[in-house]
C-alpha cells in the first residue's frame, strides 16, 4: 500500500515534468492526451508514427469544424456543400 | 451505441492498446464513437494503420539526447535563458523518473515519449515560458494549505469558475468539462489526511478550494483596510524588530514583574491609523474609533495599542491631541449654532439665542463665527495636505512628525479656545445682546494687547488675533459707519452701545439729549448700566470715573464722543435737509463712498504692507547701522577721552545708545509687523497705535465733517448766531436803547404809582420798543407777570420779581437756546433791571425837587406857625440846609454805588464775557461742544452777577443797598417833610455798613485772587468808602 502510494507519488511527479517538457516545446498535448501518448509509447508505439498520426488527426478535425459550421448555417444547400467538401477532401 | 468489444483472440495487451488508441483520437478529434457518418470509424482505422504499417525507424537514444541537447543551445542561442535552464533541469529529471508502466529509468520509452514531444513540439523557442510551475507550484501548495486551514469551517463558496490555473489556458474546453484540476486533488491528496478531506467535504459539500482563490484574497487583504474599528481586526504582520515591538516586550516586562497584572484586550491599530484618525478629529469629524465624543467630550479609547509604543505613552500622546479635538469640536458647535443648522438641544447658555428666534441675526456672533470658519477652512486644508502626503507614501510621516508641524496650529487653537471661552462661553444666557457683542470685542482686544505686550514670541498670535478681531469688529464698524453717515442707527439686534430711544422724535427739543442711550458696561461688576446720553456726552471721556475702566467697548472708547456726536449730528443734518431736499445729490455721493470698514481695512492694509517693506530694508540697513555704529563709536570714544575716560566697551554703548535713538520714530511708525521690540513702551502701544493710525483718523474726519456740516447749516440757514444775538440783545439788555424804551415806560408807572402790572400793557410796551427796530424779534418776545409771595414784596426792590421775559426760539435752535438757558438769562435779566430801576430813579431825582419840597411845607405853614417859628427859625433852615446836604450826599454816594455796580455788570461782565462767547461759538465744532459753551457762557454770566447760592450774602448785600436807594428816592419824591434825621442817619448807616460790608468781602476775594473780574467793582466801591 505504502509503495504504491510512493508509486503513485512518483508517476505524478513524472508526469508533471513531462506535462512542463511538453509546454516548453509547445506541442499542444493536454494532461490527459499526454498521458495516453505516454501509454501508448510503452506499448511501443513508433514515436513518429504517433505523431504523425496526432498531426493528421487535429489537421482533419480542423476541416471538419470548418465544414460542419457551413453546414450549420446553410442547411438549404446541405447538399451542394457536401459534395464540394467531399471532393474537396478526396 | 456501445463500443464494440474487442475479438475474443486479442491478448490483454492488445485489448488495452486498441483502448488507449480510442481514447486518443477521442482526446484529438473529439469525436464520440457513435458519431453518425462513421467519421470516428474511419479516424480510428486510420490510426490503428498507421500504427502497424509505418516507414519510421526506432527510437535512437543518441539522437533523443542530441536533439535534447540542441534544443538546449537554441534556447541559450534566443537567450531564453530561464527557458534553457528549465528545459534541462526537466529532462534530466524526466529520464531519471519512472513511467506509469515502467519501473526503470532512460528505457526506450523515455525516449519514446521525448521523441514524441519533439516530433510535435512547435517553435517552442516563440513560445512565451517564462513562469516556472514548478516552483510556484510549491509556494502554491502550502499558502493553499495554509488558506485552507484558516479558512477551515467557513461557508464561503466559490464556484468552480474561480479556477483559473496559469498552465490550463491552452485547452478551456477540457477545462470546463473538468472542475477540479489534478493538480489540485494532488495536493490535497499530499498535505491533507484522507480522513479529514472527506470530513471537509461532508461538512462543505460545496466547498471546492481553489489554487487561485487565495490570491484573490491576498489581493483584497493588500487592497481593503482593514477594518481596525470593527474590534476584530486581522493581526497585521509587522516587523520583528525590537524597536517595534516595545509594547509586546513591556507588556511582557509587567507580566513577568508584576504578579497581580492583568493584560488587557486591546485593539492593536498602525501609527498611519492613529495619524489619519488624530487628522480627522481636528478637522471636526465626530464619529472616530480611536476618539470619542461623550457629550461634548473628547476621550481617548482605552484599549488601544500600536506595537512600537506603551500603551500609556501612546495614550499621553493622544490625550493632548483629544483635547484639542474638543476644542476643535466646541468651536465647530458654536459655528453650528450660529449658522442656524444646529440640533435645538442648546443645554449650555452660551447661545439660547431667544433673540435669534424673535427675529434679528446677532451680527457681532456672525462675524466672530465667520472668522473662525475662515480659521477653520485653512486649518482643514492644512490637514487635508497631511493625509494626502500618507495616502502617497511619499514621506515618513509620524504622529510627533504630524504634531510638529501642526504645533502652531494648536497653539493658535489654545489661543481661541481661550478667548472663546471667556468671550461667548462664560457669558451667562440671558445677557442682552449689547453686553454680550461688547464683551466679545473686549475680550478679543485685551487679547490682542496681552499677547501684544510679549512681543515676538506671540506675533502668530496676534495676527490671528488681531485677524479674528477685525472681522468680529466689522458690523460694529458698519454700525458706527451707518449711523454717522447717514444718520440712521441700524441695529437691529439691540448689540451697538448706543440705541436709540424710539419714543423721542427727531424733530423735538429734546432730541439732542433723550435720544440715545449708551450702554455702559461694566467690566468688572458685569452689570449693565444704563447712563443718560445727555450725562456721558456731555461730561465726555475726561471726567468718567476711573471705576469704569474697562466700560463699554474698550477700542471705541477715545472716539466714542465723536461717534456720538458725528451720529446726532448726522440725524439731525439729515432731518434738516430732507426739509431743504437734495437726495439724490446725497444718493449720488454714497455710491462713492467707502465704508469706513473698508476704509479702516485698507489703512490696515497699507500700514502692515508698510511694515514688509520695511522688513525687506532691514537687512541693508543693518549693514548701514553697523558702519554708522562705528562712526558713532568713534565719536563717543572721543567725547570719552575728553573726561579721561578709556573704556572701549562703554563707547559701544553709548554708540548704540545714540543710534537706538535716532532711528526710534522709524520703528514707532513701522507698525506692529515690523517693530523693533526690544522696547517694551513700544510693544505695548503697537496694537493700540494700529487702531490710531487706522480706524480713529477715518471716524474723526467724517466726525468734522458732519458736525461742521451740522454748525453750518445751524449759523447760516439756521441763524443761531443770530438768536444768540437777540438773546444777548434782549435779556441782557445789549440793545440798551431798545430796552431803555421799554423798562422806562415800566419805572415811570411804577413811580408814579401806577398798576403796570399789566400783562397787556406790558407787552404793548415791549412791542413797541421792540418793533421798531427789531421787527422780526417782536413776534417772538413776550412778557409776562408772576405774581410772587407777599413776604418779598415788601421791599421795593421786589416789586419787579415776576417779572419774565420769553423768546419763542424755533426747532432746531431750541437744543441750544432752551427753556433752561431762558431761565437763566431772566434771573439775570431781572437784576439787570433792578439795577436800572435803582440807577434810573436815581437819575431822576432833581435838586429842586428837594429844595423846593423843603421850602413848599414852610409856605403852607408859614403864616400861621411863623411867630412861633421865627425865634427857632435860624437853626431850623440850618437844620434843613444841612438836612437837604446830607441827602445830596448821601444821594451822590448812593449813585456812585449803583453806578458802580452797574458799570461793572454790563461792561466788565456782560459786554466781555460776551465777547469771550462769540469767538468761542465761530470755533465751536459741534452741536454739543456748542451747548457746552452756551451753557458755560450762562453759568459764568450767572456767577459773575453774583447770582450763585454760595454768594447770596453778597447778593443781599447788593439787594440791600438797591432797597435802600429806592426807598431814598421815594423820600427825596415825598418831600423834606417827610424826613426825620434819624432816617437820613440810619439811611447813612445801613448804606455805610452795607458798602462796608461789601468792600471788605470784594477785598479779600480780589487779594485771594480767585475772582480778578471783581477787581474794578471792589476798587471802584473803595473809592466810594475813601470819599466817605
Amino acid at each position: 500500500m505504502a509503495s504504491n502510494a510512493a508509486n503513485l507519488n512518483a508517476v505524478r511527479e513524472t508526469m508533471d515534468v513531462l506535462f512542463e517538457i511538453s509546454r516548453i516545446l509547445n506541442t499542444g498535448l493536454d494532461m490527459e492526451t499526454l498521458s495516453i501518448c505516454v501509454r501508448l509509447c510503452e506499448q511501443g508505439i513508433n514515436p513518429e508514427a504517433l505523431s504523425s498520426v496526432i498531426k493528421e488527426l487535429r489537421k482533419a478535425t480542423e476541416a471538419l469544424k470548418f465544414f460542419y459550421f457551413i453546414f450549420e448555417v446553410w442547411e438549404p444547400e446541405l447538399s451542394t456543400i457536401y459534395k464540394a467538401a467531399e471532393n474537396m477532401t478526396s | 451505441m456501445a463500443a464494440p468489444p474487442p475479438p475474443a483472440h486479442w491478448s490483454h495487451f492488445e485489448q488495452e492498446q486498441a483502448r488507449d488508441v480510442r481514447a486518443l483520437v477521442q482526446q484529438v478529434t473529439g469525436l464520440g464513437e457513435e458519431e453518425p457518418g462513421g467519421r470516428f470509424q474511419a479516424a480510428l482505422s486510420f490510426t490503428s494503420s498507421n500504427f502497424r504499417f509505418h516507414r519510421f525507424l526506432d527510437v535512437s537514444s543518441h539522437k533523443v539526447e542530441r536533439t535534447v541537447e540542441g534544443i538546449y543551445e537554441k534556447l541559450i542561442i534566443h537567450s531564453e535563458l530561464g527557458k534553457a535552464v528549465s528545459w534541462k533541469r526537466l529532462t534530466e529529471k524526466f529520464l531519471n523518473l519512472p513511467l506509469p508502466n515502467t519501473e526503470k529509468t532512460k528505457t526506450d520509452a523515455h525516449y519514446a515519449i521525448l521523441s514524441l514531444l519533439l516530433c510535435l513540439s512547435d517553435s517552442p523557442s516563440n513560445t512565451n515560458y517564462v513562469e516556472k510551475p514548478r516552483e510556484k507550484e510549491v509556494e502554491k501548495e502550502e499558502e493553499f494549505n495554509w488558506g485552507k486551514y484558516l479558512m477551515e469551517g467557513e461557508e464561503i463558496y466559490f464556484g468552480p469558475d474561480m479556477n483559473s490555473p496559469d498552465w490550463s489556458e491552452d485547452s478551456e474546453e477540457e477545462e470546463d468539462t473538468q472542475p477540479l484540476s489534478r493538480e489540485d486533488s494532488g495536493i490535497q491528496v499530499d498535505r491533507t489526511p484522507q480522513e479529514e478531506q472527506d470530513q471537509n467535504k461532508k461538512m462543505v459539500p460545496n466547498v471546492t478550494w481553489k489554487v487561485g482563490e487565495p490570491d484573490a484574497r491576498s489581493w483584497l487583504e493588500q487592497h481593503v483596510a482593514p477594518q481596525y474599528w470593527t474590534g476584530r481586526a486581522p493581526r497585521f504582520s509587522h516587523s520583528l524588530h525590537l524597536h517595534s515591538n516595545l509594547a509586546a516586550v513591556w507588556e511582557q516586562h509587567l507580566y513577568s514583574s508584576d504578579p497581580l497584572y492583568m493584560p488587557e484586550e486591546r485593539t492593536l491599530v498602525t501609527e498611519t491609523h492613529v495619524i489619519r484618525e488624530t487628522l480627522w478629529l481636528l478637522s471636526g469629524v465626530k464619529k472616530l474609533f480611536i476618539f470619542q465624543l461623550n457629550e461634548g467630550k473628547v476621550t481617548v479609547r482605552n484599549d488601544i495599542i500600536v506595537t512600537h509604543l506603551t500603551h500609556n505613552c501612546l495614550r499621553s500622546v493622544l490625550e493632548q491631541i483629544a483635547a484639542y479635538g474638543q476644542v476643535v469640536f466646541r468651536l465647530q458647535k458654536f459655528i453650528d449654532e450660529v449658522m442656524g443648522h444646529s440640533s435645538e438641544n442648546l443645554t449650555h447658555g452660551a447661545l439660547s439665542t431667544p433673540k435669534k428666534a424673535t427675529g434679528a441675526p446677532f451680527r457681532t456672533y456672525q462675524a466672530f463665527m465667520w472668522s473662525l470658519y475662515k480659521y477653520f477652512i485653512s486649518f482643514k486644508e492644512e490637514l487635508t495636505e497631511i493625509e494626502k502626503s500618507i495616502i502617497n507614501k511619499d514621506k515618513t510621516i509620524t504622529l510627533s512628525i504630524v504634531i510638529d508641524k501642526l504645533l502652531p496650529r494648536l497653539a493658535q487653537l489654545k489661543v481661541l479656545h481661550k478667548v472663546f471661552s471667556t468671550g461667548v462661553a462664560e457669558v451667562p444666557p440671558d445677557t442682552p445682546n449689547v453686553l454680550r457683542a461688547s464683551h466679545l470685542l473686549n475680550t478679543l482686544y485685551k487679547a490682542i494687547l496681552e499677547y501684544d505686550s510679549v512681543g515676538e514670541a506671540s506675533e502668530q498670535t496676534v495676527s490671528l488675533l488681531f485677524s479674528l478681531w477685525v472681522e468680529t469688529v466689522r458690523p460694529y464698524l458698519q454700525t458706527v459707519d451707518e449711523w454717522i453717515v447717514h444718520g440712521n442707527l441700524f441695529d437691529p439686534a439691540k448689540e451697538f452701545i448706543i440705541q436709540r430711544n424710539k419714543n423721542v422724535p427727531v424733530n423735538h427739543r429734546d432730541f439732542w439729549y433723550a435720544t440715545y442711550t449708551l450702554y455702559s458696561v461694566s467690566e468688572k461688576t458685569e452689570n449693565e448700566e444704563k447712563m443718560s446720553d445727555n450725562a456721558s456726552a456731555s461730561s465726555g471721556s475726561d471726567q468718567a470715573p476711573s471705576s469704569r475702566q474697562h466700560t463699554m467697548v474698550s477700542f471705541l472708547k477715545p472716539v466714542l464722543k465723536q461717534i456720538i456726536m458725528a451720529g446726532k449730528s448726522m440725524q439731525l443734518l439729515k432731518n434738516l435737509q430732507c426739509k431743504d431736499g437734495s437726495p439724490q445729490q446725497t444718493a449720488s455721493r454714497d455710491a462713492e463712498r467707502k465704508s469706513l470698514y473698508t476704509l479702516f481695512l485698507e489703512s490696515v492694509q497699507s500700514r502692515l504692507r508698510h511694515g514688509e517693506e520695511s522688513v525687506s530694508d532691514i537687512i541693508t540697513e543693518q549693514q548701514a547701522t553697523k558702519q554708522s555704529l562705528i562712526k558713532m563709536q568713534s565719536i563717543a570714544e572721543r567725547h570719552l577721552e575728553l573726561d579721561v575716560v578709556h573704556d572701549p566697551l562703554l563707547a559701544i554703548n553709548f554708540a548704540r545708545l545714540y543710534l537706538e535713538q535716532s532711528d526710534f520714530h522709524e520703528k514707532f511708525t513701522g507698525g506692529d509687523v515690523c517693530v523693533d521690540r526690544s522696547s517694551e513702551s513700544v510693544t505695548c502701544q503697537t496694537f493700540e497705535l494700529t487702531l490710531r493710525s487706522c480706524l480713529y483718523p477715518h471716524i474723526d474726519k467724517q466726525y468734522l465733517e458732519c458736525c461742521g456740516n451740522l454748525m453750518q447749516t445751524l449759523k447760516k440757514d439756521y441763524r443761531l448766531v443770530e438768536y444768540l444775538q437777540a438773546m444777548r440783545n434782549f435779556f441782557l439788555l445789549e440793545a440798551g436803547d431798545t430796552m431803555y424804551d421799554f423798562y422806562t415806560s415800566i419805572f415811570d408807572k411804577i413811580r408814579e404809582k401806577e398798576t403796570w402790572q399789566n400783562v397787556s400793557f406790558l407787552n404793548v410796551q415791549l412791542q413797541e420798543a421792540v418793533g421798531q427796530r427789531y421787527p422780526e424779534d417782536s413776534s417772538r418776545l413776550s412778557i409776562s407777570f408772576e405774581s410772587v409771595d407777599t413776604a418779598k414784596k415788601k421791599l421795593p426792590v421786589h416789586t419787579l420779581d415776576g417779572l419774565t421775559l420769553s423768546y419763542k426760539v424755533p426747532w432746531p435752535v431750541d437744543i441750544v437756546i432752551s427753556l433752561e438757558c431762558q431761565k437763566i438769562y431772566n434771573q439775570v435779566f431781572l437784576l439787570l433791571l433792578q439795577i436800572k430801576w435803582a440807577k434810573y430813579s436815581l437819575d431822576v431825582l432833581r435838586f429842586d425837587e428837594l429844595v423846593s419840597a423843603a421850602e413848599k411845607p414852610q409856605l403852607k405853614e408859614g403864616p400861621l406857625l411863623q411867630q412861633e417859628r421865627v425865634p427857632q427859625f435860624g437853626p431850623h433852615t440850618e437844620l434843613i440846609k444841612q438836612q437837604i446836604h446830607r441827602m445830596f450826599l448821601l444821594r451822590v454816594k448812593l449813585m456812585h454805588f449803583v453806578n458802580s455796580l452797574h458799570n461793572y455788570i454790563m461792561t466788565r461782565i456782560l459786554h466781555s464775557t460776551g465777547l469771550e462767547f462769540q469767538h468761542q461759538v465761530e470755533e465751536a465744532k459741534d452741536l454739543d461742544q456748542l451747548i457746552k459753551i452756551h451753557y458755560r457762557y450762562l453759568s459764568t454770566i450767572h456767577d459773575r452777577c453774583l447770582l450763585r447760592e454760595k454768594v447770596s450774602f453778597v447778593k443781599e448785600a447788593i439787594m440791600k443797598v438797591l432797597n435802600l436807594v429806592l426807598m431814598f428816592t421815594e423820600r427825596w419824591q415825598a418831600g423834606l417833610g417827610a424826613w426825620k434825621m434819624e432816617s437820613i442817619e440810619k439811611m447813612e448807616s445801613d448804606f455805610k455798613n452795607c458798602h462796608m460790608f461789601l468792600v471788605t468781602v470784594l477785598n479779600k476775594a480780589v487779594c485771594r485772587g480767585s475772582f480778578p473780574h471783581l477787581e474794578s467793582l471792589a476798587v471802584s466801591l473803595m473809592a466810594g468808602m475813601e470819599q466817605s
